[in-house]
């Protein structure tokens, strides 16, 4: 026993004859809308028909199809230039991995030198330093300290003559 | 699109640091004498901060200031005089480093050379000389970049 739903579709498809075609278009509350309805989805039925045939494709040419892919395929390797996919990004993990990595190495380095130059003769870079010093009397002698309030580099010369009082004029 | 912006971003970066690396510094350079007396004026503001320190390594209670010169340096390698009546402290700046000057000074008092030395000045270190003893005190020069 086919439900209402089953007759209907059959009905739209036409596939109704006789007796039992006679019955069903005898059953329809409304004939003329289920006219209306049976006309579009034929027209509906007709254009999917018409759009995937388009696409559809033989054993014959799907064979071709996929061949040329394949020979397509093979010319891109053997140019050595395949042709980035859309979408697709220079950065994979790979090379994110490795760059991380080179640019760790790079600061190490660059770091290494830098802390080696600044630190020469064992004194902080922050320090001013007293490179060397003369003076006219060879009895004289100098010392080279560094207080640890506020950093004073102080260089001690003794020994210079001293002199009068009135050399303290501005 | 992204590279390109990453890239300007990266260059204005160092163009800052660049400049900012080179920006002008004022080296203040003094001479000063310290002296012991029963009622000392204040430190003179230049170095003001370092009143105690001072008074500890030289073991004077007042400083005055006899010479001094404020040096804008621009390149780095420029050269000024810091003078008194008798006594003259021309610095020479050789060059400069990230935080530095590398200087040359010699001490003159009037036409005699009593004292050269090559030094580099640090942004946060003072630098102090103790001279010849004058009078009752004690010259002693300064060089602060302030």
């Amino acid at each position: 026993m086919k439900t209402f739903e089953e007759k209907f579709t059959a009905w739209i498809d036409g596939q109704l004859t006789g007796k039992e075609l006679v019955e069903f278009e005898a059953s329809l509350p409304d004939k003329a809308a289920a006219e209306l309805e049976k006309e579009q989805a034929q027209k509906l039925g007709a254009f999917l028909k018409e759009q995937l045939g388009a696409h559809s494709m033989t054993n014959e040419e799907f064979f071709h199809h996929q061949l040329r892919e394949q020979i397509d395929h093979e010319e891109g390797i053997g140019a050595g230039a395949p042709a980035r996919r859309s979408g697709e990004t220079w950065w994979t993990i790979g090379r994110l991995l490795w760059t991380g990595a080179a640019s760790l190495a790079v600061f190490i380095v660059c770091t290494f030198f830098i802390m080696r130059d600044e630190k020469v003769g064992g004194q902080s870079p922050l320090l001013s330093q007293v490179l060397g010093a003369r003076v006219d009397n060879p009895e004289a002698n100098i010392s080279i300290f560094e207080t640890k309030e506020h950093k004073v580099t102080v260089l001690w010369v003794n020994g210079l003559e001293s002199l009068p009082s009135e050399y303290a004029a501005q | 699109m992204s590279h390109r912006s990453a890239a300007l971003a990266v260059a204005v970066f160092m163009l800052g640091m660049t400049s900012c690396g080179r920006e002008s510094k004022v080296v203040w350079s003094g001479l000063v004498i310290a002296t012991n007396v029963p009622a000392p004026t204040p430190i003179p503001a230049e170095f003001s901060w370092l009143e105690g320190t001072f008074k500890g390594i030289f073991g004077y209670n007042q400083f005055q200031v006899i010479g001094q010169s404020r040096k804008i340096l621009k390149t780095g390698e420029e050269d000024w005089l810091a003078k008194s009546n008798y006594f003259a402290l021309h610095v020479d700046s050789k060059g400069t480093t990230r935080d530095s000057y590398l200087l040359n000074l010699k001490l003159f008092q009037q036409e005699k050379l009593l004292l050269e030395t090559d030094a580099k000045l640090s942004k946060t270190s003072p630098l102090v000389i103790k001279g010849p003893q004058v009078g009752n005190g004690l010259l002693v020069l300064v060089l602060v970049i302030e």
